[in-house]
């Protein structure tokens, strides 16, 4: 009874040391946004606005979408439309290409990474320079991802600081965080200078204004688009939201969430290119408009990806983001990676305790856990079903059924055994992994009182 | 592949897969946090959570002595701010790329956030990377311009048609340049400036 | 006031003490008690693991058996509060417009005593030092006490009535939410997580110094009271009731 999830958790928690640190890492985090909420009277309300304005806008999004597009036109940029990845990446190159690009500066986009943009540059020819620190140390070191706000937190000093010495010339023998930091920044200073294009994410897109909004704490996506002169934002097209009263909303929230902070250093907002420069919007569906007819799962398209439900998450905290088989972990990866590929992802749906911590952490209130339920129904149909927890269920729900069955079971055999053997025998019995073979008393409930002993 | 097609087909796919609607909620629900001495609140914010200092400016004051004051330092200073002496101005320099050499960028700030120390800079120069290459970063802030928080920090940029004409962009920046990628140790100067001051002046 | 008492299926056949000081404790309070002898489980042991479908005989059978009292009482958080949340759902798939009657009226035995018979004072003593289980379905489904999470007014039902008995010292631990990792079949499939969520959590309620781990739901004890046998950890276990009732 396992699934690549809980076998590739297994391996993570041989090192204690490690899972230990991961687990304090995240939920210093969580606890940080605990303050967060607690300092501000009104978040509760926040929370109920930002659910209903996502809600709101989700629900009215080709609306919203040709609205967006008619004032960002206006506003003299460029807006593509991308119905999946391939023409998404289609797009990007063909853009870079027009502009004879060579190099480009990224900002963190999970995006990028949904579609796999960067392989698809490279392949053709391009430099992809990702700026955002967690990122460019993770691509230096030829690693994904394992958290999407803080990527590369579980990752070491000591092997950036020797991934740095081996690539960056004239880095010293320190591992001290503030001097890597620094080394990090002369060094992606260069790439600024010298790329040909700036690409970034959108956190936000307005649809009243025709704008983008990017929140970075390094500045990494301002760097990327003061410099070179020409823009491409890559957006996801539940971004959206309506207007700036809608923004005011979500900009409280999503540092507070993300990473407990009452803010991002840089809230920017794009609304046209620079003097002298161009700028392209590219809206990517990829899969989104179909989740949007997912009765059991549309709301997954209110997530403004903050990581507010993984740093809580205590399966995700003890297991890191590579036990996960999608890109994304933790709770709404779960659900995402579900909806991307069900065949593909659905060891992950084991990971979840049903704790629903991540339910009331969610700053726009998606029902996470509920979902997470909903694909463990589906499963069985799926023919992803575990075999032994399909027997196991069976087995209980004839008992449960029966209830003159279940009652004689209980008190002729204390349970063992209606269990199946193997379950029994503690070299096979996954319970007796971690606890103790519980001892069965002599008489149930259902015999006391029927005994008259009550 | 056509572009048009790619567009017609998501937003079909939209409308058609559109179940339930919902109205927009009434924002007018929340009450936002207000502050007895908003100028204390933002000064107490941009000095501990953001990391900016911060100095007052009393009439009579230059601006010059004051960046001096904070920056004795700084060999180039880039500004277009009137009355500010500067060896660099991204209104007349060729390319945003001779702003990198910049050590401290005297900028304007619109509007002072009291509960996050965000301060709204709109674009008001035609290189904003002195905004952001500057090793360092003076931010003038009139002390009338503080607001409580980001509603109606949001509703004032909304009501002014002082913004986004020239230019097409603006940003809140709320102190240093940030990170805490590496083992979450916080180390100001990521990509950014390395340290901020605010100038708060008395009207 | 007539109640239904439902002694969910782990509770029947591991922990039948809980079901009589249950019945005890209510009776002492002047509730006139039943208990249908037909009532098996609620179902989510199936539905958790994925067999909802298997369960919802289960759910029907349940509304059945206990429609008619005027509350259910179940000294289980977790079994109340799945027949609270997942039972209406599950019937109106097959009948949209059947009412889950015995659904409406289930409460955990905490909200019974705390929020319907506003219980305000208990002979029990009890002269040891507790560290409170607040366990992820008593806290986040049914409202035991206000989840960590969220910026509501603080409040814990569990230690309200604990508070009542003579003696007793109520302490929690770091974290006082944070799931023990029990979660049904998830403790045998996600077997290394949920070890390591237990021992956690056991190293939280350890370090409060108390004598005794207390909480609504007895599936958490279970699980924490075998990985403690299994790490050899020493700290003792008991349900909120055998405390609350401790003398009757």
């Amino acid at each position: 009874m396992s699934t690549r999830h809980s076998t590739y958790a297994e391996h993570y928690l041989q090192d204690n040391e490690v899972a230990e640190r991961h687990d304090k890492t995240f939920f210093g985090v969580r606890e940080k946004r605990d303050r967060m909420a607690h300092d501000l009277p009104e978040w509760e309300d926040l929370r109920k606005a930002a659910d209903g304005i996502k809600r709101h806008t989700v629900t009215h999004l080709a609306e919203y979408l040709e609205q967006f597009e008619a004032n960002a036109v206006k506003n003299g940029i460029h807006v593509h439309w991308a119905a999946d990845s391939d023409e998404y990446n289609a797009i990007v190159l063909d853009i870079l290409r027009s502009h004879a690009v060579k190099k480009v500066v990224k900002s963190k986009s999970m995006l990028t990474e949904e579609c796999h943009l960067n392989e698809s540059l490279e392949k053709n020819g391009m430099e992809v320079i990702e700026t955002d620190l967690g990122e460019r140390i993770l691509q230096m070191m030829h690693l994904a991802p394992s958290h999407i706000v803080m990527p590369a937190l579980h990752v070491h000093r000591e092997q950036i600081g020797d991934c740095f010495r081996e690539q960056i010339p004239g880095t010293s023998e320190s591992d001290d965080p503030t001097y890597l930091t620094h080394v990090a920044r002369l060094h992606l200073r260069k790439q600024f200078m010298e790329a040909g294009a700036g690409m970034t994410g959108a956190n936000f897109g307005i649809a009243a204004t025709g704008e983008v909004v990017v929140c970075t704490n390094e500045g990494n996506a301002d760097m990327s688009t003061s410099i070179p002169k020409l823009h491409i934002v890559s957006m996801g097209i539940e971004k959206l939201i309506p207007d700036y009263r809608s923004m005011a909303v979500f900009q409280r929230l999503l540092a507070r969430c993300g990473t407990g902070q009452e803010t991002t250093v840089y809230t920017s907002h794009f609304r046209g290119p620079r003097p002298g420069g161009e700028m392209h919007i590219i809206l990517v569906d990829n899969g989104r408009s179909q989740i949007l007819g997912d009765a059991d799962h549309w709301q997954t398209l209110k997530c403004m990806r903050c990581g507010a439900c993984m740093n809580t998450c205590p399966v995700y905290r003890r297991s890191s983001g590579y036990s996960y088989t999608y890109f994304i972990p933790g709770p709404i990866g779960v659900n995402l990676g579900m909806l991307r590929d069900k065949d593909k992802y659905y060891d992950n749906v084991s990971a979840c305790s049903l704790c629903c911590s991540c339910d009331n952490v969610c700053p726009v209130k998606v029902d996470l856990s509920t979902q997470i339920y909903r694909w463990r129904q589906e499963l069985d149909s799926l023919g992803h079903s575990d075999p032994m927890k399909k027997f196991m269920s069976k087995r209980m729900a004839f008992l449960f059924n029966h209830p003159g069955v279940y009652t004689g079971t209980l008190r002729l055999a204390k349970a063992v055994n209606w269990m199946p053997k193997c379950l029994v025998n503690s070299k096979l019995n996954p319970w007796a992994y971690g606890h103790k073979m519980m001892k069965f008393p002599k008489n149930s409930f259902h015999r006391l009182w029927k005994k008259k002993k009550i | 592949m056509n572009k048009m097609s790619a567009r017609e087909q998501i937003l079909n796919a939209l409308r058609g897969n559109t179940r339930e609607r919902y109205d927009m909620p009434d924002l007018s629900e929340i009450s936002p946090i207000v502050y007895d001495d908003p100028v204390g609140q933002f000064i107490k914010k941009a000095t501990t959570t953001a990391g900016a200092k911060l100095l007052e400016m009393e009439a009579g004051d230059s601006i010059d002595e004051l960046v001096l004051l904070a920056y004795p330092e700084a060999k180039i200073i880039a500004s277009n701010v009137k009355g500010v002496t500067a060896q660099l101005n991204p209104d007349t320099v060729e390319t945003a790329q001779e702003l990198a050499s910049v050590d401290v960028g005297v900028i304007e700030g619109a509007i002072g956030v009291a509960e996050n120390a965000c301060v709204w800079i709109p674009q008001t120069m035609k290189e904003k990377a002195v905004c952001f290459a500057s090793e360092y970063l003076v931010i003038l802030l009139h002390k009338h311009d503080i607001v409580n928080n980001m509603h109606e920090a949001y509703a004032r940029i909304e009501a002014s048609d002082k913004y986004f004409q020239k230019y097409k962009f603006g940003t809140f920046i709320s102190g240093p340049s940030k990170t805490a990628d590496i083992e979450s140790a916080l180390v100001y100067g990521a990509q950014a400036a390395r340290g901020v001051t605010v100038v708060l002046i008395n009207n | 006031m007539k109640v239904g008492l439902f002694i969910p299926c782990y509770v029947d056949a591991l922990y039948p003490e809980v079901g009589v000081q249950t019945y005890k404790l209510l009776r002492s309070l002047g509730v006139e008690v039943d208990y249908p002898e037909k009532q098996t489980c609620c179902g989510q042991p199936m539905g958790n693991a994925g067999f909802e479908r298997l369960s919802v005989p289960l759910a029907e059978k349940y509304d059945q058996l206990f429609r008619d009292y005027d509350y259910v009482v179940a000294p289980s958080a977790s079994c109340a509060a799945y027949v609270r949340v997942f039972h209406p759902g599950q019937i109106r798939g097959k009948d949209p417009q059947h009412e889950c009657m015995a659904s409406k009226k289930t409460v955990d035995v905490v909200e019974f005593l705390h929020d319907i018979l506003k219980v305000d004072s208990l002979p029990a003593k009890f002269p040891y030092k507790v560290s409170v289980h607040n366990s992820c379905h008593g806290v986040r489904e049914l409202g035991l006490s206000s989840p960590s999470e969220r910026n509501i007014p603080k409040f814990n039902k569990i230690i309200d009535l604990l508070s009542l008995v003579e003696g007793i010292t109520v302490v929690e631990p770091e974290r006082p939410d944070e799931c023990c990792g029990f979660g049904g079949m998830f403790s045998v499939e996600e077997k290394a997580v949920s070890l390591k969520m237990g021992s956690d959590k056991l190293r939280r309620h350890i370090s409060t110094g108390a004598d005794y781990i207390t909480g609504p739901d007895s599936s958490c004890l279970m699980h924490m009271e075998g990985v403690a046998k299994k790490l050899g950890l020493e700290i003792k276990f008991v349900h909120v009731v055998e405390i609350l009732s401790a003398g009757l």
